[in-house]
């Protein structure tokens, strides 16, 4: 109990020691799955040589390992020498935090210098007219200052996979902004009609003309409607808008199944490419046979007339 | 504002009195759609007596054969033939049959994915070409008559122009010939559209895909009104039926196997190589000159998909010295479902057709005790082009008169 009162509990020595005293004997129970910590009575030649066997002499060998391990790091020097390095410790750990902390404000410098220049790019856009140019807006500063991030360089053996989730990444959001800025503009003959329509009954009312059929209306907004698409549907514009949108389908198909193709790779199907090969090998040999054929009939009927 | 309250409160006022009116149709409307209905299509009877891959040749026999040379009738690679016998009453076939007219129809099937490299060559060279063949095999004949629709219409002409030989009347109904027009929303969102990344991306063409671009032509007509339509009407077991069978046939669409649809728009919609005999198939260039049958030219003036502006140049494209263009005033379906048109359009085929027939097989009478098809010889040689240009009216007015 003298010997105790010697050395406070908080001192990191005291602590070490009776924490390795517990691990060992933590170990030395486990290396012996019997209930009376003996070694195993039958002898291992009389042991079949099955899985539960085997993970049974790993387990008793590991832990035994463990147990050495602890009993040697439990010799008075190598205690006097953790204990040494445990004093330590907090300057290292400080050393490594002040670091990763100046990296961490860098980077995060850095995002936030980004996401100002965001804020001045989108002022050369004009967002008084949002709905014509917020998917242009949109679409630039995505390719500017986002898309790079998805093409920077892969690493590694798996390097090829990751570059194309990246491109099918990349490609979906191209694809989902342009199919955005389509059905955005498909909806503009709706909101014209729809004001027409208004300006219409407005004047009828004032007029006296309204018609107490529904269907009046119905028919007139209909007409206004199709209309307003004939215009849309004809004009450069929706045509530019919706050949986008078809590219950018086809970008976001063709990623997709690129991507689709390292996950069924692994299994044990075949992948759309391997067929389509195939495909085209037998359409080319069924034309090559029907050409010969076509050649033999022209032999025989050549054949026949000759005879 | 107060005015636009009062047309509002007028639209509720006519809705509340309608509401007993709304109920019943309701009513009849769940009787109707719950009971039994009759939507099926292509009825009259065939049989399929030829078959290559996916292409079956379907044989219809005249109950009274007319003595006339046997009609092939190709239709397009989009949707499907079914549109020529959508229901009694409202057939061509059955029409064509009822005047002695035997058919073969190219049925294309339903291209998979191992058809993506067949190209125009593959189904005018192989598969329309032994189609020929069988039935002149199997008939006798030297030459039979073709008949194509749309694309069909298109694939008819390419083989016209490169087997004279064995065609002896050819018939075209609304098909595109000259591609450069801007008069059809589908002449001038094709020219933009990368055939090249489609097919490569698709392989084949996906059905559906097309017929989002079609209801895309008029969303307010095809996408609402149509619908509307459906509901106002959706008491009546007639009317359901028929609208069902169009349902059915406008989206039973088969996917366009990816090389031809490439070639088609990159060949017709881009460069509009057809009508300028430019047009390279199977390593054979397609002479529109050596098309030089007689050649009935059908149309529709207000066709959306196909105005006539891309038809009508065939006529005089052609080396055939006896030609005739009838533009009808419909559309691009109405001429083989509107009832109107089902009494001018396929009796005019037919008269049209026997009036070019070799002697040896021309009927006196048709089997409506008619009088017989006029004595008109087969196209004349030698004696200038004879182009006719008539519209509906003038037609009809000429058949009353």
């Amino acid at each position: 109990m003298a010997d105790e009162k010697k050395k406070p509990e908080t001192d990191p020595a005291v602590f070490f020691t009776d924490w390795m005293k517990s691990a060992i004997d933590f170990w030395g129970s486990m290396a012996a799955p019997s209930a009376d910590g003996t070694e195993s009575r039958t002898d291992d030649a009389e042991q079949p040589k099955n899985a539960a066997w085997k993970a049974r002499k790993s387990w008793e060998s590991s832990a035994k390992v463990f147990q050495s391990l602890m009993s040697s790091m439990a010799e008075p020097d190598a205690m006097d020498a953790a204990a040494k390095s445990a004093g330590m410790v907090p300057d290292f750990v400080m050393d490594m935090a002040q670091q990763t902390m100046d990296a961490w404000t860098t980077f995060n410098r850095e995002w936030m210098e980004r996401a100002s220049r965001i804020g001045q790019q989108s002022k050369a856009y004009s967002f008084e007219n949002i709905d014509q140019e917020i998917f242009k807006t949109f679409r630039e500063i995505y390719e500017k200052e986002f898309q790079k991030y998805l093409k920077i360089p892969s690493l590694g053996l798996t390097r090829f996979q990751l570059e194309r989730f990246n491109r099918y990444l990349d490609k979906l959001t191209l694809y989902q902004t342009a199919l955005s800025e389509l059905l955005q503009m498909f909806y503009i003959p709706m909101e014209k009609s729809m004001a027409a329509m208004q300006e219409k009954i407005e004047k009828m009312a004032e007029n006296g003309e309204l018609h107490d059929d529904i269907q009046g209306y119905y028919r007139t907004w209909i007409k206004v409607l199709e209309g307003h698409y004939m215009t849309l549907l004809k004009s450069p514009e929706y045509t530019q808008v919706m050949t986008n949108a078809i590219d950018a389908l086809v970008q976001y198909k063709k990623a997709r199944e690129e991507m689709l193709s390292d996950i069924i790779g692994q299994l044990p199907v075949p992948t759309q490419k391997e067929m389509d090969e195939l495909y085209k090998d037998i359409y080319l040999m069924k034309k090559q046979i029907k050409s010969l054929s076509r050649k033999l009939d022209a032999c025989g009927e050549g054949k026949g007339e000759g005879t | 504002m107060t005015q636009s309250k009062i047309a509002v409160d007028l639209i509720l006022k006519k809705l509340a009195e309608s509401t007993e009116k709304t109920q019943d149709r309701a009513r009849k409307a769940s009787e109707v759609l719950l009971g039994d209905l009759d939507t099926d299509l292509a009825t009259t009877p065939y049989e399929v007596v030829y078959q290559e891959d996916r292409v079956k040749l379907k044989y219809y026999r005249a109950p009274e054969p007319g003595g006339t040379t046997p009609l092939l009738v190709v239709y397009a690679l989009i949707n499907r033939e079914t549109m020529l016998d959508l229901q009694p009453g409202r057939s061509v076939v059955q029409t064509f049959l009822d005047r002695g007219l035997d058919i073969y129809m190219i049925d294309w099937g339903y291209p998979t994915r191992k058809d993506q490299y067949l190209t125009i060559d593959d189904h005018v060279n192989d598969y329309m070409d032994n189609a020929v063949d069988f039935i002149r095999k199997t008939r006798g004949l030297d030459k039979i008559n073709l008949m194509g629709i749309c694309m069909g219409g298109a694939f008819s002409v390419i083989y016209s122009a490169l087997h004279p030989d064995k065609i002896q009347n050819l018939v075209t109904t609304v098909t595109p010939s000259n591609f450069d027009t801007d008069k059809g929303l589908l002449h001038i969102w094709m020219k933009q559209t990368s055939a090249d990344r489609m097919a490569e991306c698709y392989r084949n063409m996906p059905g559906d895909l097309m017929n989002l671009g079609f209801l895309l032509l008029n969303p307010a007509r095809l996408i609402i009104d149509k619908y509307v339509g459906f509901l106002e009407n959706m008491d009546n077991r007639t009317f359901v039926e028929n609208f069902i069978r169009m349902e059915k046939w406008i989206f039973d669409s088969p996917d366009v196997p990816g090389a031809t649809f490439r070639q088609f728009i990159e060949d017709c919609y881009r460069k509009n190589l057809l009508i300028q005999s430019k047009l390279e198939v199977g390593g054979r260039r397609v002479d529109l000159k050596k098309l030089t049958m007689p050649l009935l030219n059908i149309y529709g003036r207000y066709d959306h998909l196909v105005p006539p502006e891309a038809c009508d140049k065939l006529t005089s494209a052609v080396g055939s010295r006896d030609t005739e263009d009838l533009c009808l005033d419909t559309g691009h379906i109405g001429i083989y479902v509107s009832s109107k048109f089902q009494r001018e359009f396929a009796p005019k085929i037919v008269q049209w057709l026997r009036e070019r027939e070799p002697a040896a097989s021309r009927p006196k009478t048709d089997r409506k005790g008619r009088a017989a098809a006029s004595k008109k010889p087969a196209a004349s040689k030698g004696k200038g082009k004879k182009s006719k240009k008539k519209s509906a009216v003038a037609s009809e007015q000429q058949q009353a008169g």
